[in-house]
């Protein structure tokens, strides 16, 4: 009986979803999830999707007005154009240009989550939303009973709300709403899918499965970025600590600083300390358990579109996947409580070539699609 | 009869004037140099300096204002002194902004949300007021953020953007308004030269020449943060591009790296030539017509030594194109620069203004320099570098002899950026105030 509903959310939300022109739209089985995907978490009880909500959800996740300048809306973090999240800073801009300590997640394939944030903070997605638009240094809310007071001033919000849920705006109906539409940017069937799930041999060149070959071998990939035959979201449901939070993100003695035009110059550190507003530690999961253990230790992320994510990790720190095979092969920095599973791995410049076309082939077939998302949105 | 008569008390008013400058030996041509030429300048000594000031937090309202500072020495009870401030409300990066071609009013932009403010600076030029706020730039334009040059054009106002409502990054454009605030047209910049932040245009060769720099996110975020960003360090402007002004269509596209600000036109007749200086890699540039009437863009010099970034910032062309005043922010201090020969830029001052520089604006007889701190919110120094300041000299050819100073920070007023001269008798000379006057009395009876 679970399955059977399951499987018919899976259809409701792809129908309600294709025809909003949210997902790539797979005419000959629109009630199948994209290849490569395991089966979908059943969204809660009290929110199933419906055609409003979504649509309501997409007007409300990028409207800027959802800030109290008008300036920050959920997408400018997480840009449908630059992956759903942010290609051009390591860190996410928040409202009056605060720095944020991380790097904005990637919002592919997000209804998978089981706990949200880079720490797992947050249990559902309607719960997740309050966060963002309440934080001082994302968007900035006094309040979010400020940020329900003002969509329902605005024009057309009333209406949409009464549409979906029956009720005018409030807590519970942003939430559904948002995480409606979120639950929707859905992405697989990739080169890779079409090969490993699809058994479609030349989807994939010889590379990308020698890749294949270190990812579940030598490079020890899998043993975080997990794969089952039902299908796969490459990790994102556990924490680890890989040594990453040690890398400075700025340079004790110098910064090299490129100022176009070829020049490239080592920017003492006690120069970018007249400039620099340093940012809060940042603890990973001890922050929310404030268990010992789990210092520094940050989600595993999905790598279903990995290749439109960068930059990489938590914070932004690796801009290139290629900085990132290069990372894991030298073992990480070897810091305490550094998992053991992130050792040296000895690859080959092949063996690194490999890995990283096989990353490469992780991009769905729907992203193009998904790029336009904020095409649709008309409120400014 | 009585128009005739309204006349010569105007003309002899006028003379009047004239002759007590020249009785005192001290002719004094005011007004900044190189603003729109569609702007009709002040004669004579400025009265007032208007300062668009970032709000600080911490400091007085905390919001952005509108600050005028005395600025006649003849005024003694008003010279060096804060003589008004208005609070927009909050804090929106107030940046840059100009007068409308009838100079009546000034319009100032915020960068971070994109509002636009516009002060009556005509009815009482010591006292300006707030008579309109346009929240909708953003709307108007179809997703123009951050409205930066306020170029004054016949009936219009030219405003560049420096981002946009999609991807806060470097792509952008211009948007016009009429004088009263309505939304005209938005020109996008080319595909090939997508960054936006200057604006000046050269009329008898009828051509406008646009400069760039960066995006929301980059302007807004911190400055050291940004430094030590590899990826936010690949957004940033590396072009120019001359335009057909009456057309508003791109010619040229010049490839200048390293983020170019500000445009200078050279204001002498057969000076077919404009400056920028690259904030990042620290070079000035000429951009100037060649024989074909096609222009060029050379690199005619370093702006201090390029490998400790100065950052150069604001700059500011003497009225006969032979002196230019070049602003660097990280070292705090103004380069002047011969330019007679605009191919070879040689130092011939160097002076430390304060820890940290910005703005500077000359008058027009290159007598008195004004310059002031603030770069952007988030990109001041931090701590005791952070000094607040206007502060004004006098330019003797040689050197800048201080002449007083306003501390901004002691006076609760914010960071202070661009800079605007006003007059009393600028408006007086005007012939609708009397009329004005006159109607009021004919109302009166």
């Amino acid at each position: 009986m679970a399955f059977l509903l399951r499987h018919l959310f899976v259809g409701v939300l792809l129908l309600l979803a294709c025809s909003s022109a949210s997902l790539a739209a797979d005419s000959a089985s629109p009630a199948t999830l994209p290849l490569g995907l395991p089966p979908l978490p059943s969204p809660p009880a009290d929110n199933p999707p419906t055609r409003e909500k979504i649509a309501l959800g997409r007007r409300l996740f990028f409207d800027r007005r959802l800030s109290p300048n008008d300036t920050m809306s959920c997408a400018m973090c997480h840009l449908p154009t630059q992956g759903f999240t942010v290609n051009e800073t390591r860190l996410a801009v928040g409202i009056n240009g605060q720095t944020t300590r991380r790097n904005s997640p990637t919002l592919y394939n997000v209804a998978y989550q089981r706990l949200l944030f880079h720490d797992g903070r947050e249990f559902t997605l309607e719960d997740q939303v309050i966060s963002p638009l309440t934080n001082p240094v994302e968007m900035g809310n006094p309040s979010i009973g400020y940020v329900v007071n003002k969509i329902r001033g605005l024009p057309g919000y009333r209406e949409q709300f009464q549409q979906a849920f029956g009720e005018d705006p409030n807590v519970a109906t942003l939430g559904k709403a948002l995480a409606s539409y979120e639950r929707t940017l859905l992405s697989g069937n990739s080169p890779f899918d079409r090969w490993y799930f699809g058994g479609e041999k030349d989807a994939v060149s010889a590379q990308v499965k020698a890749g294949f070959k270190i990812f579940r071998g030598k490079g020890q990939c899998f043993t975080c970025h997990t794969i089952d035959k039902t299908g796969t979201l490459f990790g994102g449901q556990s924490f680890r600590n890989t040594g990453v939070a040690q890398l400075a993100l700025i340079p004790e003695k110098e910064v090299a600083v490129d100022l176009g035009g070829g020049l490239v110059i080592q920017m003492p550190r006690a120069q970018v300390d007249e400039i620099l507003t340093p940012l809060g530690k940042d603890l990973g999961r001890y922050e929310v358990t404030h268990d010992p253990t789990d210092l520094w230790r940050y989600k595993t992320p999905s790598l279903r579109n990995v290749a439109l994510t960068a930059p990489y990790m938590h914070n932004g720190v690796l801009l290139t996947l290629e900085d990132v095979i290069d990372y894991y092969d030298r073992g990480g920095t070897s810091a305490d409580g550094q998992d053991p599973r992130v050792s040296p791995l000895h690859l080959t410049p092949e063996e690194k070539q490999a890995l990283l076309a096989l990353l490469r082939s992780f991009t769905g077939d729907n992203v193009t699609v998904l790029a336009k998302e904020g095409d649709v949105a008309k409120d400014r | 009869m009585r128009q005739f008569a309204r006349r010569w008390r105007l003309a002899l008013g006028a003379l009047g004037v004239a002759v007590a400058f020249v009785m005192s030996g001290r002719e004094i041509h005011a007004d900044e140099t190189c603003q729109s030429p569609y702007l009709p300048k002040i004669t004579g000594q400025e009265d007032y300096l208007y300062v668009w000031t970032l709000g600080a937090e911490g400091v007085g309202d905390g919001s952005d204002k509108l600050a005028t500072i005395g600025a006649n020495p003849a005024k003694q009870d008003q010279y060096g002194k804060v003589l008004s401030s208005v609070s927009v409300g909050g804090r929106h990066e107030a940046h840059h902004g100009g007068f409308n071609d009838d100079r009546r009013y000034l319009w100032l932009g915020g960068l971070d949300d994109s509002k636009i403010f516009i002060f009556d600076v005509a009815s009482n030029p010591a006292k300006p007021t707030l008579t309109k706020t346009i929240d909708t730039f953003v709307k108007d334009s179809g997703g123009v953020v951050g409205p930066h040059t306020f170029y004054p054009l016949p009936g219009r106002m030219l405003i560049t953007g420096l981002s946009n409502d999609k991807d806060h990054g470097g792509k952008t454009g211009m948007v016009e308004y009429s004088n009263e605030g309505k939304y005209i047209q938005t020109l996008w910049m080319p595909d090939n030269a997508p960054y936006g932040y200057d604006v000046r245009v050269q009329p008898h060769l009828n051509r406008m020449l646009t400069s760039s720099f960066t995006g929301w996110n980059n302007y807004m975020m911190d400055f050291g943060q940004m430094v030590a960003d590899k990826e936010a360090m690949k957004r940033f402007g590396q072009t120019m591009v001359l335009w057909d002004f009456h057309a508003r269509k791109p010619i040229q596209t010049f490839e200048v790296p390293g983020a170019p600000l500000e445009v200078r036109w050279a204001l002498q007749p057969r000076h077919d030539y404009a400056f920028t200086a690259t904030a990042l890699t620290s070079k000035l540039w000429l951009i100037a017509q060649k024989a074909d009437g096609t222009f060029e863009a050379k690199d005619v010099g370093n702006i201090g030594d390029p490998t400790k970034i100065p950052l150069p910032v604001d700059m500011s062309l003497s009225a006969d194109d032979q002196t230019l005043f070049v602003n660097t922010f990280m070292d705090g201090m103004c380069r002047v620069y011969n330019v007679g020969d605009p191919t070879k830029p040689k130092v011939i001052h160097e002076q430390k203004i304060g820890a940290q520089v910005n703005m500077v604006s000359q008058t027009w007889d290159g007598k008195r320099v004004y310059f002031t701190s603030s770069l952007l919110a988030n990109w001041d120094k931090k701590g005791d570098a952070n000094e607040q300041f206007l502060k004004v000299y006098t330019w003797d050819g040689k050197a800048l002899k201080p002449t007083f100073t306003v501390d901004f920070t002691k006076e609760n007023l914010g960071r202070p950026h661009i800079m605007h001269f006003g007059q009393e008798q600028f408006y007086k000379n005007q012939i609708y105030t009397e009329q004005k006057a006159d109607s009021a009395k004919v109302a009166s009876r």
